[in-house]
């Protein structure tokens, strides 16, 4: 089926001149997209606005599409070939990032450098640590892997309680440090979290800090920075990146990470060189291009989403609903309702919201941004959900 | 070790980089797992062609290294491709079609249900997951040698024993003997046909060979990876995905990588009975294949003519390529694949240079017959074309000087 989503962004692409001039573009893909024009109008109303996955409503956008399109090689045999474009994009992060290829890690989505660090750094004698609720792919591989988890729960602003963090670090293989911290989006300032860090590497030295800067370039904290410069001295400290936000290739599959090169290579040694085989071409060329844009892509992108945030949280907050402070592409939300009841109901109408985390779920929702007109009409609908239940939302 | 499957440490460094005249050995790179920087070093600063830039004048060079199709995927596939780029921001597993459209396309090729399938990240994932989920310090991986190396090197790195057997007279993977060493095996590695030996077994061959090895040890697992099935000519052969079916401890891998020309879309799969495949699904990575590759997968399947025309291109250039080599005295083994391995008479790395020097690229070193054989990938016909050419201008002095292939 042609979802709008699709139609939008092909012939986007298409009309700006990237696929016409293509052997594929001749083929009159453009124009049969546009006789469905009607077709999809009439559908509109009906599809289903996505704020469940922390997405870019946008996708890669052109730029990066076009990178796709080009990596299919001038007789479109490329992808025949096993990729090469690992070397370029190392090549381009550590241009970007300031820091030297062999302080780079590829990852199939920052997916495969949670499971890799992980797999290295806790044992079944020592533990992964982290908050509750955090991101789950690191604590769900670890205990496939039968090694112990520790969880401690948030602060009272639901950001992460450092002093209950690090007093749970001693010993442990590993802490998963999500900043922004996923599916609460609150951000720790990069002061507090050296402190943080210099602090468990005190009273426990072995202990391994993945830092997962998934949603770093959504961040408007006052103090904000990576911690790569940290990771790029200390062994023991990981930065975890990916593409799938920002830069809105979740579909590509695409994430790096940033280390000593000693701890790159210890992960790369468990990981089949680094996770190089796992990753498709088209993946690459994409990751080099949006890397391309620069600065002003992910300004953009910032602004855009910062503006959407703004928006839905005020709307929220003037109904008495207080969301937590978020640096991240979706907010958290006191909704006063049951999260399984407000999201039954707003998927009945076509706004697909996050799931359970508990253990909020009694009353928060974790709800992704889309575009600013997707959540001008999500609103309407968590409208009608919450006053039809004739809630009073929770102070 | 990361690069590609099946034709690994092919790249041979910096040769076609800028250094045709002094090219730095790729094995030496690819040992200390650099196989990638290699790669772009020839790849030459962002092209992205599938052959490597060449210096000043030069052409580009001929990839016959990898055991790649040279062809690509074709265009049903290329279109389902830019068909999906407004779910490139979609996770997944909210892309449609998702990643589960696949697996039920799979199914009914094969008619099997869903869960006798999974996927991998190239069916490098399938072997990775599988050495880790049947062999372990006590339980030792049985393999041949030569052979695909993915499995064994995975054993090795995770301090599993391994037991290799070289192929027999024929160049084909010795079952025989490996059956001395199955009792207690956790995992028995079966390339049918058998990378980089060309050779393959027939269907009652590997029946009986199962058999054997369900007698003699009925915990161990049989991977029997047929990475090359669609290219198999023997009408001996048949593929193993009934016994998988029928037969606990049995598993079939299959890849997107070589006749469906999409090695660079990072898709295999394996096929066998729900409790062999359960281990392997628990550890796949989660959504390692993209939207893209989905997709990309779906249309493969349903472009059967585009595999016929591809199976059939293959064995053209395969009977031009070897009778081209035979003329030249170089004898090569009964190939079933997109590859040749042929006793160029030398070692493999003065054959591989030396053509390197004329742009061609060829396999790597296989102990333990780099003394003697090249494994040499199947290009276009045209690129085969160029590719003999400099073989002959390559083999001739030493022939002329009585250098010697038997």
């Amino acid at each position: 089926m042609l979802t709008r989503r699709k139609f939008v962004q092909t012939v986007g692409a298409g009309a700006a001149g990237a696929l016409t001039g293509s052997w594929i573009g001749a083929r009159g893909r453009e124009g049969s997209l546009w006789d469905l024009a009607p077709t999809l109008d009439a559908a509109q109303a009906m599809r289903v606005i996505p704020l469940s996955s922390n997405e870019n409503p946008l996708g890669p956008g052109k730029v990066v599409l076009d990178a796709v399109q080009r990596a299919f090689g001038p007789a479109g045999a490329t992808p025949g070939r096993y990729s090469s474009a690992t070397g370029e994009l190392r090549d381009v992060l550590s241009t970007y990032l300031n820091v030297r290829p062999e302080n780079l890690t590829l990852g199939c989505g920052s997916t495969q450098i949670l499971r890799t660090a992980t797999h290295v750094y806790t044992e079944r004698t020592k533990a992964l640590v982290g908050t509750i609720p955090t991101y789950e792919e690191s604590a769900g591989y670890a205990a496939m892997l039968g090694r112990p988890v520790r969880a401690v729960a948030l602060d009272r602003d639901f950001r992460m309680d450092l002093d209950k963090l690090a007093d749970a670090s001693r010993g442990a293989g590993m802490v998963f440090y999500c900043n922004p911290n996923n599916p609460v989006a609150t951000y720790v300032g990069a002061q507090a979290t050296r402190d943080f860090i210099a602090r468990v590497h005190r009273i426990s030295p072995e202990t391994t800090i993945l830092v997962d800067e998934a949603y770093f370039e959504y961040v408007t904290h006052a103090d904000h920075a990576t911690m790569i410069p940290v990771a790029l001295e200390d062994p023991r400290v990981v930065v975890a990146r990916t593409f799938s936000k920002a830069y809105g290739m979740a579909g590509l599959r695409l994430g790096y990470g940033v280390g000593h090169p000693d701890a790159i290579r210890r992960m790369s040694q468990w990981d089949s060189g680094s996770g190089t085989s796992s990753l498709n071409v088209l993946a690459l060329h994409a990751g080099i291009a949006a890397i391309g844009q620069g600065a002003a892509f992910v300004d953009a992108e910032r602004a855009r989403n910062t503006a959407v945030r703004n928006f839905t949280v005020k709307w929220f907050a003037d109904r008495g609903m207080k969301s937590t402070d978020s640096h991240t592409n979706f907010i958290f939300v006191n909704t006063g309702m049951l999260a399984k009841q407000f999201r039954d109901g707003c998927a009945a109408k076509g706004v697909r919201v996050g799931r359970d985390f508990p253990p909020f779920e009694h009353a928060w929702c974790r709800i992704s941004l889309g575009t600013m007109d997707e959540m001008k009409r999500a609103v309407a609908v968590f409208g009608e959900v919450l006053g039809k239940a004739g809630v009073i939302a929770a102070a | 070790m990361s690069v590609t499957r099946r034709g690994l440490l092919t790249m041979f460094g910096a040769g076609g980089a800028g250094a045709w005249g002094g090219p730095v050995d790729g094995l030496a790179l690819a040992a200390r797992g650099l196989e990638d920087e290699s790669a772009a070093l020839w790849q030459g600063g962002g092209r992205r062609g599938g052959a490597p830039a060449a210096a000043g004048d030069q052409p580009p060079a001929i990839k016959l290294s990898s055991n790649e199709n040279p062809t690509g995927p074709g265009k049903a596939v290329l279109d389902a491709i830019v068909g999906q780029f407004g779910e490139a921001g979609r996770y997944p597993f909210n892309a449609d079609p998702g990643e589960g459209k696949l697996v039920e396309t799979i199914a009914a090729l094969h008619r099997v249900k869903t869960n006798n399938v999974v996927l991998g990240a190239g069916s490098q994932e399938i072997l990775k997951n599988a050495v880790w989920a049947f062999t372990n310090p006590s339980r030792h991986l049985v393999t041949a040698s030569p052979t695909f190396e993915n499995a064994t090197n995975v054993a090795r790195r995770m301090g599993h024993p391994v037991v290799e057997f070289n192929v027999d007279s024929q160049f084909r993977i010795d079952l025989e003997a490996m059956l001395t060493a199955v009792r207690g095996a956790g995992l028995v590695f079966v390339n049918n046909p058998n990378n980089p030996t060309a050779t393959v077994h027939g269907g009652k061959t590997i029946a009986d060979f199962v058999e054997r090895v369900r007698r003699i040890s009925p915990e161990t697992v049989i991977l029997i990876d047929e990475a090359y099935h669609e290219y198999v000519t023997d009408p001996a052969y048949e593929t193993a995905m009934p016994i998988a079916l029928s037969t606990p401890n049995v598993f079939v891998a299959r890849t997107f990588s070589k006749a469906y020309g999409m090695a660079g879309m990072r898709i295999g799969y394996a096929v066998g009975s729900a409790d062999t495949i359960k281990p392997l699904e628990r550890l796949r990575m989660p959504f390692s294949i993209s939207v893209f590759g989905v997709v990309a997968a779906i249309a493969a399947l349903g472009d059967v003519k585009h595999l016929d025309a591809e199976r059939a291109r293959n064995t053209e250039v395969r009977a031009f390529t070897q009778k081209a080599l035979e003329d030249l005295g170089c004898r090569c083994t009964a190939s079933h694949t997109n590859f040749l391995f042929a006793n160029v008479g030398r070692a493999a790395s003065q054959f591989r240079s030396a053509c390197a020097a004329q742009g061609i690229l060829v396999g790597r070193d296989f102990p333990p017959f780099e003394g003697s054989h090249a494994r040499i990938s199947l290009g276009t016909m045209e690129e085969m074309q160029k590719a003999t050419a400099v073989f002959r201008d390559v083999l001739r002095p030493a022939n002329a000087a009585g250098g010697g292939i038997e």
